[in-house]
């Protein structure tokens, strides 16, 4: 996309509103969805919660971390797009999730989920306070 | 040439501590042990002055462009404000690392010399100083070397600085964060050199009360400023991402929380101080533990220098035995540290060892957090995302619960256990009342969140009560600490804005065409796009749109744009905010769509003001400690 | 019991310094072959003449290139997928989010090493696939998809991620 900017450090006018056009032609996105004034516009509030919320869980494959709802990437954009269409179809959360696992990794998913060696990740820090308790009540003398 | 001199300044500096080290540790002269110590202290004074010369030069050799300097021709450029050529020096590695290093010496210099001569612990205090900065300017100039020439003529011209990083607030949230992490080195050395001196009639406590609480005041301007400035730029309306290179600062900080709390207690009584030492020393390893995480390259951040893993494994192993040093120290000591006394439950030490025990846990959380991925990784390879889902349920509710101790143990007595009746007294109202707020706010926002709520709970009861203490206090004439005061109605108020901001803030999209005008909510009444301009800029083009809302009655008038810098072709997003009093409006510009309408994220952030408040009222309440009168 | 806690204080940071050494020595290979085999999505798209693609072309061992001609580092890889299909590597062209006739040119002008390309569009495939930008790289073998490269192919990502993967499935054969 660089390249459409060579006519940009000219000075003549006719190249300045060129410059000017291309500059914003570097914004545009072909697009598939509807023209609507209200991207993203659920049947009810709750979906709308869901739909941000579930965002802010899938992580951008392309970015080195965050998540889609943070990224202005393309494929984050197309992510947004499909959850949205998933939760009015009346996708439940965790299918939206598996949905998006199955096709870019289970790393998509910022909710690491309850199984084999993730029992650590959720269950050490608990183990941990019980054995500093145990140590503390143990010895007593600080 | 000049830098050829910095550079010899900084190797002459090695040389000198290496003789200190060599001196005290091989060689016993026959002279007397005060004439040993005013010997090194000279060596180290002057070795620190050195490096004190070596880092202005490399600051005049960046104002003045010498871009046969790798660095300084890889990271700024003769256009740039004198202010942001001296910045730049930090904005990567080999430069970072020469200022963390600076700051070690700086601290480490005033510190000793600030000690009585005749202290016993002025020579293994000094011996470890030298120790800890030896091995870190060994690491600058072996591996990362700031010095490095491009040879034989040097650039014509340095290459621009990431326009991202030429920001008032970027630019010294790291000097701040690094006077934080290093000021911690007081501690350890100081902890490190007491247990192996082996007195332990000697009171160490006050030595390093106030130089503590200094590093912890940077730390915390560190990183909220560090919070505010990705709150501001990066388009999101985030201010906390639970990036690794924001945790390895996080952990830190909550250890220091910890010491200052126990190192209240143990000054005052003969208690807590086997905690307090393992937390003095803890602070300074997590901070080395930062340093490593953020420059070998094993973390994929947005924040992290890349690297290699040469340097990767000389910060571990140095940074790993000076950890493994001082724990050692520790933990043969253990024995001889026992208190004389037992902890009575309920008792205020007992308050402030859960509060100390809950910190820990909250910081294993974090590292584990942190480190979870990278062994899973390496274990089988499959990658795991850990973000804000994991911290929100872990982490989040140990520091409430570890909030709540410590309010408790403000009333408590010391060695005696608290009667359920003094708690009650102090404890009713405030809970009361909190209660009360939490049932209408529930009834305003119409929203559920369990950890929300338990964190506005916590963040009021933590308000109410202090308020309660004050007044009380004022009306009996007792004594009101102001600066703990302040600073736990600082904590009270980030966990009740935090939690109010993820219950109220919402998100809307939108896509509108030039002219065009929606109502978006009751609450957002008129979003009109009256106009979208192309202009230019000193370096930079620019996209600008122009929007009128009407927000609660209120006419607001934003400028969100895009940006396209000349040097690099960088497109960057600046989001146009109006912060008010509760709430800010967040707008960004996204992208065109082919029938030239625009896309538009528009935020609105509840009690973003209040979060940064909160952290000024916490830095306040620090200050105020520090310069308390002594009871006298 | 106080014995324990000393040692406990000792070993501690000791596991944790072994740990890092390891984590920061990890085979990098290690990282890269941990890809879960999959089977390629189901689709009904038409190729770039206008012919509708069969599932069976995509048999056999095949890379799939996914391109665009507005992306630009597709045309840094571009010489090097050429040297591959002239050393008989089979590659199958995914046009991502592009329009036919841009498409077409673009192969005109720089010349075409793909036996034929799938015209995705809407990146409707690319998505099931989980494509996240072009240029990308997946390797196919019978039909399912076993390697998969982000980013421009080059002779190293070649050599070192989809050459074993292919070397295993020929043997198994």
């Amino acid at each position: 996309m660089g390249d459409y900017f060579y006519a940009l450090n000219s000075t003549s006018n006719s190249k300045k509103i060129m410059k000017k056009q291309l500059f914003m032609a570097f914004f545009l996105v072909l697009s598939s969805a509807a023209f609507t004034q209200i991207v993203y516009e659920f049947e009810n509030s709750a979906q709308e919660k869901r739909f941000y919320l579930l965002i802010s869980e899938i992580r951008c494959p392309k970015c080195t971390s965050g998540s889609i709802a943070s990224s202005d990437a393309p494929i984050s954009r197309d992510l947004k797009n499909k959850v949205y269409e998933l939760i009015l179809d009346g996708s439940t959360d965790k299918e939206i999730k598996q949905y998006v696992s199955e096709r870019f990794g289970a790393f998509s998913d910022y909710r690491p989920s309850l199984s084999g060696s993730n029992y650590i990740l959720w269950f050490g820090p608990f183990i941990f306070l019980a054995l500093i308790l145990a140590i503390f009540f143990i010895r007593r003398r600080v | 040439m000049i830098g050829e001199i910095s550079h010899l300044l900084s190797l002459s500096a090695v040389l000198l501590l290496s003789l200190v080290l060599i001196f005290n540790l091989f060689f016993s002269f026959n002279q007397s042990h005060s004439n040993q110590l005013i010997l090194s202290m000279r060596l180290f004074n002057q070795a620190c002055w050195l490096v004190f010369i070596s880092f202005g030069i490399y600051i005049y050799l960046a104002i003045s462009d010498d871009f046969s300097i790798a660095y300084i021709a890889n990271h700024s450029n003769s256009q740039l404000p004198i202010f942001y050529k001296v910045t730049s020096i930090w904005s990567a590695h080999e430069g970072s690392m020469f200022l963390w290093i600076v700051f070690l010496i700086a601290w480490s210099f005033l510190f000793i010399n600030a000690l009585d001569k005749n202290h016993p612990l002025k020579k293994p205090t000094l011996l470890m100083l030298s120790l800890i900065i030896l091995g870190f300017l060994l690491f600058l100039l072996i591996t990362s070397n700031p010095f490095e020439r491009i040879l034989p003529f040097g650039a014509i011209e340095g290459a621009d600085i990431n326009p991202v990083l030429q920001d008032p607030a970027l630019a010294i949230h790291p000097p701040m964060l690094y006077l934080g992490y290093v000021g911690f080195v007081i501690s350890f050395s100081f902890i490190t050199a007491y247990l192996f001196h082996g007195d332990f009639k000697l009171d160490w406590e006050q030595d390093i009360k106030n130089w503590s609480l200094v590093a912890w005041i940077f730390l915390t301007i560190g990183i909220a400023l560090g919070s505010w400035w990705a709150y501001y730029e990066l388009g999101w309306g985030g201010y906390w991402f639970w990036d690794p290179v924001e945790n390895v600062a996080l952990m830190p900080w909550l250890a220091a929380t910890a010491f200052m709390h126990s190192l209240f207690a143990s000054s005052k009584s003969d208690v807590l101080k086997t905690w307090t030492m393992f937390l003095g020393i803890l602070i300074f390893a997590l901070s080395l533990f930062g340093a490593f995480i953020v420059r070998s390259g094993i973390i994929d951040s947005v924040h992290s220098f890349a690297n290699d893993p040469e340097r990767g494994l000389y910060l571990l192993s140095f940074s790993g035995s000076i950890t493994l040093l001082a724990l050692s120290v520790f933990a043969y000591r253990l024995p001889s540290l026992k208190s004389s006394k037992l902890v009575v439950s309920g008792s205020k030490e007992s308050f402030l060892s859960m509060n100390n025990i809950l910190m820990i846990t909250s910081i294993f959380s974090i590292f584990l957090g942190v480190t979870y991925p990278l062994i899973i990784e390496s274990i089988n390879g499959d990658k795991v995302s850990i973000g804000p889902p994991y911290y929100n349920t872990i982490f989040a509710p140990l520091i409430l619960i570890a909030a709540v101790f410590i309010m408790i143990s403000v009333d408590a007595l010391w060695q005696r256990s608290m009667s359920l009746r003094s708690l009650f007294i102090t404890m009713a109202i405030p809970t009361f009342l909190s209660f009360v707020s939490i049932y209408l706010i529930w009834a305003f926002a119409s929203v559920f969140s369990l950890l929300a709520y338990i964190g506005i709970f916590s963040g009021l009861l933590i308000i109410f009560s202090y308020i309660n203490r004050i007044i009380n206090n004022f009306f009996n004439k007792k004594y009101i600490n102001k600066g703990s005061a302040v600073a736990h109605l600082g904590l009270g108020l980030l966990f009740f804005a935090v939690s109010m901001n993820s219950i109220f803030s919402y998100e809307k999209n939108l896509n509108l065409a030039p002219g065009q005008s929606i109502s978006v909510n009751e609450s957002v009444q008129e979003f009109y796009f009256k106009d979208i301009r192309v202009f230019s800029a000193s370096n930079h083009d620019v996209i600008s749109a122009e929007v009128s809302l009407l927000h609660d009655g209120k006419e607001i008038s934003l400028n969100p744009q895009k940006r396209k810098y000349a040097t690099r072709g960088q497109i960057t997003s600046e989001s146009a905010i109006h912060a008010s009093f509760l709430k800010d409006t967040y707008l960004t510009i996204g992208d065109q769509l082919e029938n030239s309408s625009w896309t538009f994220s528009l935020k609105i952030n509840y009690f973003i003001k209040w979060i940064w408040f909160s952290a000024a009222l916490m830095v306040l309440g620090i200050f105020l400690t520090i310069f308390k009168k002594k009871a006298s | 019991m106080n014995q324990s806690l000393r040692i406990l204080i000792i070993l501690l940071p000791i596991f944790i310094l072994v740990f890092f050494t390891k984590i920061l020595l990890v085979d990098e290979d290690l990282k890269l072959s941990s890809f879960e085999a999959k089977n390629f999505p189901a689709f009904e798209l038409d190729d770039l003449n206008g012919r509708s693609v069969q599932s069976e072309s995509l048999n056999g061992i095949k890379l799939l290139n996914v391109w665009a001609s507005w992306c630009i580092t597709c045309l840094v890889e571009h010489p090097f997928l050429t040297k591959l299909s002239k050393n008989n590597v089979e590659i199958i062209g995914l046009n991502y989010k592009d329009s036919k006739s841009k498409a077409n040119s673009w192969l005109e002008k720089h010349g075409n090493p793909y036996l034929f390309s799938i015209y995705d569009p809407r990146g409707d495939l690319a998505f099931d696939l989980g494509v996240t930008g072009a240029p990308e790289t997946y390797l196919l073998i019978d039909s399912k998809v076993v390697g998969h490269i982000q980013g421009e192919m080059n002779q190293q990502k070649w050599e070192t991620i989809f050459m074993p993967l292919i070397q295993q499935a020929t043997q198994k054969k």
